[in-house]
């Protein structure tokens, strides 16, 4: 399909997401909106990959692209993270190691329970 | 200066010079320690410091790239469906597995920053750290967190798990394909993921449900907190 017509049917999901987001009585981010009525239209059969095939890949094969501008802005609070870089580093690394192990035990258990039922 | 720097081309441009530059490095060296995005920044930052651009001069450029943000992030829905009947058999696991890695993460986190004493604002900043940066500034920002700090959390965690996962596999001995993948997933994100891909289809396919999974999941987990 034409790409500017991919653009328009990417970009007013986004639309979309925006508004639900908005109607709900709670915070909650329009990108998640956004995906879940992409993942609702592409369920329903309404959406097809094929529609938007170039657009998506586009933004999913540049994906670390489009948050460089976000991580630049870290500049505005040098003088924040100068003082703690060290416990922000240990931080990142002790807590990324437990989530990996633990996900990875969770995930592994539940499995093993399923097969146990399966025999 | 001002008239030439001050148009969105030269954030954009000088963006993309950057991230070519560094994902060129990283193909050739194939060091996880040198990810594109790492290198992307350790260019433009020192760049604008060195020719005393401001920030609000590059940014003319950066916001029309961060609009892709949200666009980026809807089509993740296209990797879900494309894996709904590996999902559909191993409903169970994906489920249980996301919820303990966010759960974990947010008190792990949280823990850790009272340990550190650090303030309500760098807490929240962090709390998100281990999901695909749109859901982590989205969690972020309903919490009151610094957008670029929790960005560059997110990106060294990525970095972190992409290094570390391998390693933690084979000390700890986790030998079954899903369970790696949704690790790599849950703990680091889209970068973990591209690890993941390179170990077998399994791996990434698993580890691209799981981003998403606990991407919803840590949002969900926020709402409690706000």
């Amino acid at each position: 399909m034409n790409i500017l017509r991919q653009i328009a049917i990417i970009f007013s999901i986004c639309l979309a997401g925006e508004a639900v987001s908005q109607l709900l009585p709670f915070p909650f981010p329009s990108a998640i909106s956004a995906m879940l009525i992409m993942l609702a239209a592409l369920a329903s059969g309404i959406l097809k990959v094929d529609h938007i095939k170039q657009k998506s890949d586009f933004l999913l094969s540049n994906m670390a692209f489009f948050f460089i501008p976000a991580g630049v802005g870290v500049m505005r609070y040098f003088d924040t993270v100068a003082p703690i870089w060290l416990p922000l580093l240990v931080i990142i690394i002790a807590t990324t190691v437990i989530v990996f192990l633990t996900t990875a035990l969770v995930v592994s258990l539940v499995l093993r329970l399923e097969r146990g039922e399966a025999e | 200066m001002e008239a030439v720097c001050s148009t969105p081309f030269f954030g954009i441009t000088i963006s993309i010079v950057a991230y070519t530059i560094g994902t060129w490095v990283h193909r050739k060296t194939r060091l996880a320690i040198l990810n594109p995005l790492l290198i992307s920044y350790l260019i433009i930052i020192p760049s604008l410091l060195l020719l005393d651009i401001p920030l609000e001069w590059y940014e003319e450029g950066g916001q029309i790239i961060s609009l892709f943000l949200s666009p980026a992030t809807a089509v993740l829905a296209i990797s879900v469906y494309q894996q709904r009947q590996l999902i559909r058999k191993h409903l169970a696991a994906v489920i249980a597995g996301s919820l303990a890695a966010s759960a974990v993460s947010m008190l792990s986190v949280w823990l850790m920053c009272r340990l550190f004493a650090l303030d309500d604002a760098l807490t929240s900043s962090l709390l998100p750290k281990s999901v695909t940066t749109p859901m982590a500034i989205a969690v972020s920002d309903s919490l009151g967190g610094i957008e670029s700090i929790t960005v560059i959390a997110v990106i060294l965690t990525g970095i972190c798990g992409s290094i570390l996962g391998p390693v933690l596999i084979r000390i700890f001995r986790i030998r079954n394909e899903i369970a790696q993948g949704m690790a790599f997933g849950a703990a680091s994100h889209a970068v973990g993921t591209s690890r993941a891909v390179e170990m077998g289809e399994i791996q990434g396919a698993l580890s691209s449900v799981s981003l998403v999974a606990s991407g919803i999941m840590t949002v969900l987990l926020s709402l409690l907190l706000v």
